[in-house]
């Protein structure tokens, strides 16, 4: 219990952490994105009453902190962020038994795709509320590149996640032994 | 599926529920509640970028210091880099007086304010700002620079605002072009086609034919923005079938934004 409310410690702090990361000028200004690679790992480590409690943190978090309400309208409602984070948690909640058995590259592989997932639902959210569909190359890097980034820094996260949950005495990871 | 898990999934799909039966007022008073709880986290970390920033950049200046002059003693450089300490207390003053006068000559009353965080998302562009409904700030207030116009408040709690730049699509201004009788509406691009975001000024006339570098401003139709605000200079335009279009260099570097003053009205 002590390293699920770790890991909701750490959803706050990488979500108040994006705010003053700044974006990556090579990248078509693509945004570097941490609380996803946390919540996916969150979702393969915890037991799935607390992976969607961890889902519906980080998806209020991310509806409160950027969702705009410009005259009178909103773009995306509150709520739709949990739905995303649910949906892609459960996916990673489903290929558990994998990653107990020590094959994380499958999980980092899927982090990057899934926070590009994220971003993509985003731009199609929004395109749908303001017309004009496009895909143009910056629009590409925009939602790749994230994945990309998340990509390259799942292996770090989940390896500091990982150490934190051997300290805390996480149940989860008794070695040889799958839920 | 476990009961334990059943259960967990309905109080997931009741919370959930309520969260998508928020209207836009609602949202607002959720956000605006959350970002007051949020507020210091937003002031420290603000702090902590600022004093990162600046290790870096004396570093940095150390660094080139150390290739430009290979035979450069201690004494040497702790005086190079007191200087370069100076030049920022420096650099700082002329800014903050820079600001001082603006807000002295402006025909506004103006709040100023700081600007402690960033957009974090891809698809909005907006800047949080350190001041509030405690300093008389509401929403949709005007906000500039003395370069020019930067965007409008959005949500505001009692001691931080998030301002909606103009550099995003959903901040439409009404603009009027300098020495022309030109009127249209400036927005900004959903993904910027090059590393500057640029502006676009819709729904002028096809015969507009406008030449690179006259200014565009505030035209003060609609209410939230008052006239004679700059908002950017003509880049380029085109004829699109309906409208004529153009593309404008925004007045405020955005990406560089340090101080703004909110306008709470005229003077």
């Amino acid at each position: 219990m002590i390293f699920f409310f770790i890991l909701l410690v750490f959803v706050l702090i990488a979500q108040m952490a994006e705010f003053f990361i700044p974006t990556l000028d090579w990248m078509y200004n693509a945004h570097v994105y941490i609380v996803p690679v946390i919540v996916f790992y969150g979702a393969m480590a915890l037991p799935f009453p607390l992976m969607l409690a961890l889902a519906l943190f980080a998806g209020i978090l991310l509806d409160v902190l950027t969702v705009q309400v410009i005259g009178g309208k909103v773009e995306i409602s509150m709520g739709w962020s949990i739905l995303l984070y649910a949906v892609l948690a459960g996916i990673m909640h489903g290929l558990r038994p994998l990653f107990i058995r020590g094959r994380w590259e499958v999980h980092c592989i899927l982090s990057g795709i899934c926070t590009s997932a994220i971003v993509l639902a985003q731009y199609l959210m929004i395109t749908f509320r303001r017309g004009s569909i496009f895909f143009s190359n910056e629009v590409w890097w925009q939602i790749g590149g994230p994945g990309l980034i998340a990509m390259l820094m799942a292996p770090l996260i989940f390896w500091i996640l990982h150490w934190i949950a051997r300290v805390t005495r996480y149940p989860y990871l008794p070695e040889g032994r799958i839920e | 599926m476990s009961r334990t898990s059943i259960i967990a999934l309905l109080i997931f799909g009741a919370i959930l529920g309520y969260f998508l039966s928020f209207g836009s007022e609602t949202t607002r008073k959720f956000q605006s509640t959350v970002y007051q709880w949020l507020a210091p986290l937003f002031t420290t970390g603000s702090g902590l970028q600022k004093q990162i920033t600046s290790v870096r950049t004396q570093l940095k200046s150390l660094e080139e210091l150390e290739r430009e002059n290979s035979e450069l003693q201690v004494e040497n450089r702790q005086l190079r880099a007191t200087n370069q300490a100076l030049r920022d207390v420096e650099r700082e003053v002329n800014r903050l007086r820079h600001a001082l006068q603006y807000k002295e000559r402006s025909v506004f009353k103006l709040v100023p304010a700081e600007v402690i965080a960033r957009d974090s998302s891809t698809w909005w562009h907006t800047i949080t700002i350190n001041r509030g409904k405690e300093d008389k700030i509401d929403t949709d207030m005007p906000v500039v620079t003395d370069e020019g116009l930067v965007g409008k408040t959005t949500t505001v709690s009692a001691s931080i605002a998030v301002v909606l730049l103009t550099t995003d699509e959903n901040c439409k201004v009404a603009a009027t072009v300098e020495g022309t009788r030109e009127q249209g509406i400036t927005s900004g691009e959903r993904v910027a086609s090059g590393l500057t975001p640029m502006l676009d000024l819709n729904f002028l006339s096809k015969q507009a034919n406008l030449q690179p570098g006259p200014k565009v401003y505030t035209s003060g139709v609609g209410g939230v923005f008052p006239s004679g605000l700059l908002i950017g200079a003509v880049k380029s335009f085109r004829v699109r079938e309906l409208d004529g279009q153009a593309k404008l260099t925004p007045g405020v570097d955005m990406s560089h934004l340090e101080d703004v003053f909110v306008v709470t009205g005229r003077k």
